[in-house]
């Protein structure tokens, strides 16, 4: 070959060269971080901690190599329990983050208000709180649409079954009367109307209560009223702020009914050191008892406290972990992120959460993807929560009746 | 003055009036009157300082209850941190307050007091919605109260079994304001502090420094209104938006009580609390409570506005 030649094919060399790389670039830009947009209320426990534990299952599955050789990334923007600050969130990161997937969230009202711009872009979405039926009715036929959080109907019948499996365990436990006082505002009137319809076996009476969180904070004359009825159950339905305040005024006026429930989306922090809070029993998805008795519940408990150097507190902390990991996992089975793929590889979707159940996706009322199914009984004892029911997760005995300490 | 003499005097009729009221109340419906005077004493307490600031720097305070839950949350860690008492914990309050009542007037507020009243609205307002967001960032909105057993003392008389705790409210709006008044009344400040706020160009010129009694005054109302956060913190929980609708009822007390009327604004705050109690001791009815506390306010309110036009 001549020196002509040999310079000639040096430079197609070096432009093959130079076009393989190039080309190894765009294919890298285009195989970026698999995007998770996520919309929480940071400034609440319940969003906070939620985006800790999501934080902590990215890390962990980045840790491990990524999913499909790609990293995952976690954007999420603060929803500020706004509805419409919600939905702009969802419109930025469908628009500006160009997120593959939606995660989390919580608030039904916010969720409504987030719904019509979820609807707009029709991305895969993959919810983790929410529990009005409405936000199911707003739902229907959405194949893309898959939630996590048991439906308002769903927790009130299992709560039924519950308290029908407790009493049939303990026979002490025999409810025929309830007093439901439950805060005035939405929450508190639509979980007690959902809760006459899925207790109707009780005989229910309630009454309405301004909480602290409205201005509110004296229980006494609801507590009196419920002292006249002596029901079997006697059940709170409101927040956190209302939570040791109410034990205190109804230890003031010496009401003390058998059964002492209430039903916070979150509890103070420092509600387990009160004494009064021994025996109270709670709903949730979760306690931290759990991990006594679940490997994953254990294993993300302790990741969580290494890596934010705080216990987790609400139910929401693990529901946030198992929402990324429901992804991530049917990311890996879809082995793409396209559309249809990716609706295939979450049906199947059987995920051994740290909140104690297999998750899977089977049908509700109107929607074809809702995950879990109901809520657990749960109850403070020692300064902790135990769960006394379903009966395979519980961690201890009831105490019954509530006296507090 | 003979008794036919005082009946014609509106305030003897007003107070035979309420006499016999609470008389019945005392005997159909106790609770209600108990209930309703500890209530009642809450909502007294923590609008007098609002009271104060706006009888004499004439500013109405929409970050008041935003203060009142700052003054909650620093009794609640300092009590974490050293193990100090909710009740103990208001001296220091009163201290720290002071100083943040100071700041706060020197930084922002002496600025707006020539400016017209929607930008003094607008900056406390900011000041409230900076106070509430702080909050929420340093400890997040998760509610948090400590245990303390005396909060739920109670006695029994008969078949009648009340808390005794609650009348520590009381107690507190009714020396509150015997201070206030013995402050105005007795004291050169005080007195100084009344010039300023029925004429500050009139004050001025006869040599009182109006700047800094408007300091004085703004500071020592935070500083009690820090320190009632402390008080409340014991019987209520504290979290970012635990103190605005207290701005709204402290401002609503004022408002029917008349500015710079401060025996005025305890006794609404007696009264709003025990027609509140009232209306909640009957089953089923709670919900009415806001209705009647709004009704007795506009009530009285138009009733003075009429009294002035006959006058």
């Amino acid at each position: 070959m001549s020196t002509k030649g040999k310079v000639s094919f040096l430079k197609v060399g070096i432009l093959a060269a130079v076009m393989i790389v190039g080309l190894v670039f765009i294919a890298v830009a285009q195989e970026g971080p698999i995007k998770l947009g996520a919309v929480n209320p940071l400034g609440d426990i319940t969003g906070a901690q939620s985006t800790k534990a999501m934080e902590l299952a990215v890390a962990e599955i980045n840790a491990a190599g990524g999913i499909l050789g790609r990293q995952l990334e976690l954007i999420v923007i603060d929803s500020e329990f706004d509805a419409a600050k919600g939905a702009a969130a969802i419109d930025r990161l469908a628009t500006v983050d160009e997120v593959d997937i939606f995660i989390g969230g919580m608030s039904s009202g916010v969720h409504l208000g987030e719904i019509p711009t979820l609807k707009k872009y029709e991305k895969v979405t993959v919810w983790a709180g929410a529990a009005s039926s409405l936000v199911e009715e707003a739902m229907e036929g959405e194949d893309w649409y898959f939630h996590l959080h048991p439906w308002d109907y769903l927790q009130g019948g299992s709560y039924v079954q519950g308290w029908a499996d407790i009493s049939a365990q303990y026979p002490l436990i025999d409810i025929k009367t309830a007093f439901w006082a439950y805060e005035e505002g939405a929450f508190g009137s639509g979980s007690y109307a959902g809760s006459l319809v899925a207790h109707d076996a009780w005989d229910n009476v309630g009454e309405s209560f301004k909480s602290a969180v409205f201005g509110g904070g004296d229980y006494r004359s609801v507590l009196r009223h419920a002292q006249e009825i002596d029901p079997d159950i006697f059940i709170w339905v409101g927040y956190g702020a209302d939570a040791l305040p109410i034990m205190e005024q109804a230890r003031e006026i010496g009401f003390a009914p058998s059964l002492f429930v209430g039903s916070p989306p979150g509890w103070p922090a420092d509600f387990g050191e009160s004494p009064l809070a021994e025996g109270v029993v709670a709903y949730g998805m979760w306690a931290p008892s759990m991990r006594n008795i679940s490997p994953v519940s254990d294993h993300f408990w302790n990741a969580y406290i290494e890596m934010h150097e705080e216990e987790p507190a609400t139910y929401f902390a693990p529901l946030g972990y198992t929402n990324v990991y429901v992804v991530a996992e049917a990311i890996t089975r879809a082995g793409t992120l396209e559309k249809e793929a990716l609706i295939a590889a979450l049906e199947e979707t059987s995920y051994d959460s740290p909140l104690g159940e297999t998750l899977t996706f089977t049908p509700s009322n109107l929607i074809e993807h809702q995950g879990f199914q109901g809520q657990k009984i749960l109850q403070w004892q020692d300064g902790s929560q135990q769960i006394l029911w379903p009966f395979e997760f519980a961690t201890a005995l009831p105490h019954f009746p509530y006296t507090g300490r | 003055m003979t008794l036919l003499r005082k009946l014609q005097q509106r305030r003897y009729v007003t107070a035979l009036v309420s006499m016999i009221v609470l008389v019945l109340l005392a005997v159909w419906k106790p609770y209600a009157l108990i209930e309703g005077i500890q209530r009642g004493g809450v909502y007294s307490l923590i609008a007098l300082p609002m009271a104060l600031i706006l009888g004499i720097v004439g500013i109405i305070n929409l970050a008041h209850g935003e203060f009142m839950m700052l003054g909650a949350y620093f009794a609640y860690w300092l009590g974490v941190y050293t193990g100090l008492d909710p009740l103990v914990a208001i001296i220091p309050a009163l201290a720290v307050f002071a100083l943040i009542g100071a700041a706060t007037y020197l930084l922002t507020i002496r600025r707006a007091l020539k400016a017209p009243e929607l930008n003094q609205l607008l900056l406390t307002f900011g000041l409230a919605m900076m106070a509430a967001q702080f909050a929420n960032l340093m400890w997040t909105s998760r509610p948090l109260k400590p245990h303390l057993s005396y909060v739920y003392s109670s006695i029994s008389l008969g078949s009648l079994r009340f808390g005794t705790y609650a009348f520590v409210y009381t107690g507190a709006a009714l020396v509150l304001l015997a201070g206030l008044l013995l402050f105005l009344r007795r004291t050169r400040l005080g007195k100084a502090a009344l010039a300023v706020g029925q004429n500050p160009r009139g004050a001025k010129l006869v040599g009182i420094d109006v700047n800094r009694t408007y300091m004085l005054i703004f500071s020592i109302s935070i500083a009690l209104v820090g320190a009632i956060g402390a008080l409340f913190l014991t019987r209520h929980s504290v979290f970012p938006a635990v103190g605005s609708p207290f701005t709204m009822k402290s401002f609503c007390l004022i408002a029917m009580a008349g500015i710079g009327n401060l025996p005025g604004v305890v006794w609404g705050g007696f009264a709003l609390g025990i027609a509140e109690a009232f209306v909640l001791s009957f089953r089923g009815y709670g919900g009415w409570a806001d209705v009647v506390f709004f009704a007795v306010l506009v009530a009285v309110i138009m009733t003075r506005s009429y009294r002035r036009r006959v006058v």
